[in-house]
């Protein structure tokens, strides 16, 4: 890899399912040792994005290099660059931890000796030593995320990709990956590529990209992104309707997000310290409650698309796999 | 704080033939010792055998005679005991391939199989590494069977033993094939059940497994005590000549030539598994 050559480019990146695009035209680069977040609701085209980047998914059109291997035709020369963190668990529930990292290091082509060594680091480095020898079903999600992690540097990855690494862990074991990640870069000179629709957690990052809708919206570093797009939003329950519809109505061009149809929902208005005095004087006793956001990349995000990062339902491939957790087969 | 241990080394490259056949021992490994792990497996095919061997072997082994209406036209020289043995352990080994295949659902859906996806290892490594482990358990769910040889009147010498683990290979890996095959085509997960009884127990059932065709009647005669359909279903079943083979090699009866339960196997293993490959390597 020459120095020049960023750890990951993206070029016009195309990618349609059927009618919908969930990727439209998406470029931009990623430097060697940056950690570098991908922010954006579900159906964003994240996982797309980096399903293409990991060589599983082919795009419709543009380009995609890993340390300047093309994804599409040089699949294994990226691969073997890339550790790669999946959205859902893939670990085997049935095998114990050292398996897993055992397994991973077969079919990555580790030889044996240096296997049995860097499985030792990599346990050591994620505080799993003691669980070697359990079940991958035992350990927490926690534990199961941190065993991922270790797992995609058996093979001496220079690039991880992380699909929501943090996705339904508590704060505390959420804040712990990311210091792991932290620590990864720093010790191992590696450039950490990681999706999540967690705002908090990308503070840390160098970059920000949000994506909505298969299209960047912005992409600066946190501060930058705050100092650009940040707003201070206030946000209004109203004690009764007529008043919500007259505040609708009347700052209609203030209107910050979409708001919801329920009477509860809060009015999200672009404010300022005037627009606050002004507004309680006005209506401060028919107020129900009212919040001021500083600005925030959280602001950001609601400036850029309209709208706040929410989770969605269920699909169907998240109900089987409930279903194999409640033990429904035994094929599993 | 900086420890040792977490700085960069590269790893030596390896010879990329070397990195296949490692990734092949290890998904390979993974299968088997799923396998061994997985106590409802391993009951059902215990239970299986038993329930088939010595309930309705010993059950029906009166009533085995060759004779159709009163009149016997046939004689099978074998108890109806020594008659089914062979095709419980195809029973055996069809209900294990089919299932460790099936996992290639939950393979795909969840974990393992975007794991293996995004290493070195080529789609037909993975398929084959896959295929052979559930084959190889199938083989040994099907040697659980020959324990019971005695209860059945079979006694075996080494070497056909050895003859029909030879066959029992084909056959596994053939059916282990055959389910991927099916798995790859199933978008959503419907369970084993639904395999069992649109896979597996019709072509078992329709192989002569479990009654002979009268190898001494032309076909014309074979139609007059047999429903035609029935003639016909059991003639083009492969398993019916995989069933065959194995019984020339342990009871050593055979209503066809052996050659031909030899290269239906190998035919089925290698046009099975050329169709599993395809379907793979669009995933």
């Amino acid at each position: 890899m020459t120095t020049s050559e960023p750890a990951i480019r993206v070029d016009a990146l195309s990618k349609r399912y059927g009618r919908t695009l969930a990727l439209d035209e998406v470029g931009f680069a990623v430097q060697e040792r940056e950690m570098f977040a991908l922010l954006g609701p579900n159906g964003a085209g994240k996982t797309t994005l980096l399903h293409i980047l990991c060589t599983i998914l082919r795009p419709d059109s543009g380009a995609a290099f890993i340390g300047g291997s093309d994804v599409v035709r040089e699949p294994l020369a990226a691969r073997r660059r890339l550790g790669i963190v999946f959205q859902e668990p893939s670990l085997d529930d049935r095998l114990t931890v050292h398996e897993n990292l055992d397994l991973h290091g077969l079919v990555f082509g580790v030889p044996r000796k240096i296997r049995r060594q860097r499985i030792e680091e990599m346990l050591d480095l994620v505080e799993l030593t003691g669980w070697a020898d359990k079940p991958a079903r035992t350990l927490s999600s926690g534990m199961k995320r941190r065993l991922e992690i270790a797992r995609a540097l058996i093979h001496d990855s220079e690039i991880m990709l992380l699909d929501e690494p943090t996705v339904g862990l508590d704060a505390q074991t959420r804040e712990r990956i990311w210091s792991y990640l932290e620590r990864l870069r720093r010790e191992r000179e590696i450039t950490v590529m990681v999706t999540t629709h967690y705002i908090e957690e990308v503070e840390g990052c160098d970059r920000v990209c949000i994506i909505d809708h298969g299209k960047i919206l912005a992409l600066d570093t946190p501060e930058a992104l705050k100092r650009e797009h940040g707003r201070q939003v206030l946000r209004l329950v109203l004690r009764n309707e007529s008043d919500r519809q007259e505040i609708l109505t009347r700052f209609a061009g203030r209107l910050a997000g979409e708001t919801g149809a329920a009477a509860e929902a809060p009015i999200l208005l672009n404010s300022d310290d005037a627009f606050v005095d002004a507004l309680l004087a006005e209506y401060g006793n028919r107020l129900r409650s009212m919040a001021i956001d500083a600005p925030s990349l959280e602001t950001v995000f609601l400036s850029l698309t309209g709208r706040e990062l929410r989770d969605q339902a269920a699909g169907a491939r998240e109900r089987t796999l409930a279903f194999g957790r409640r033990g429904g087969e035994h094929t599993r | 704080m900086t420890i040792a241990g977490t700085a960069r080394k590269p790893i030596p490259r390896r010879s990329p033939l070397l990195v296949q056949l490692g990734g092949l021992y290890g998904i390979w490994l993974r299968e088997v010792k799923r396998a061994i792990r997985d106590r409802g497996q391993l009951v059902g095919g215990i239970s299986r055998p038993i329930l088939w061997v010595l309930i309705l072997g010993i059950g029906l082994n009166p009533y085995f005679r060759g004779e159709v209406y009163g009149e016997v036209t046939f004689v099978v020289p074998f108890t109806y005991l020594q008659f089914i043995f062979p095709a419980v352990v195809a029973l055996n080994i069809m209900y294990t391939s089919v299932q460790s295949a099936v996992s290639v659902i939950w393979d795909r859906e969840f974990g393992f199989l975007r794991e293996v996806l995004v290493s070195p290892m080529s789609r037909g490594t993975i398929l084959l590494g896959k295929v052979l482990g559930g084959a190889t358990v199938a083989v040994v769910h099907g040697s659980l069977v020959l324990i019971l040889a005695r209860f059945a009147d079979v006694s075996l010498t080494p070497m056909e033993v050895l003859k029909a683990l030879g066959l029992m290979a084909m056959l596994a890996f053939a059916l282990t094939s055959l389910g991927v095959v099916i798995a790859n085509r199933i978008k959503s997960f419907a369970g084993f059940g639904v395999f069992s009884n649109a896979v597996i127990l019709p072509l078992y059932f329709t192989s002569s497994s479990i009654f002979p065709l009268d190898p001494a009647l032309t076909g014309a005669q074979t139609r007059v005590v047999y429903p035609e359909w029935l003639v016909i279903l059991v003639k083009y079943n492969p398993l019916t000549y995989a069933i065959d083979a194995l019984r020339g090699v342990l009871i050593n009866y055979n209503q066809f030539d052996p050659r031909i339960g030899i290269l239906v196997m190998l035919a089925a293993g290698v046009v099975l598994f050329a169709i599993a490959l395809y379907d793979f390597r669009r995933v």
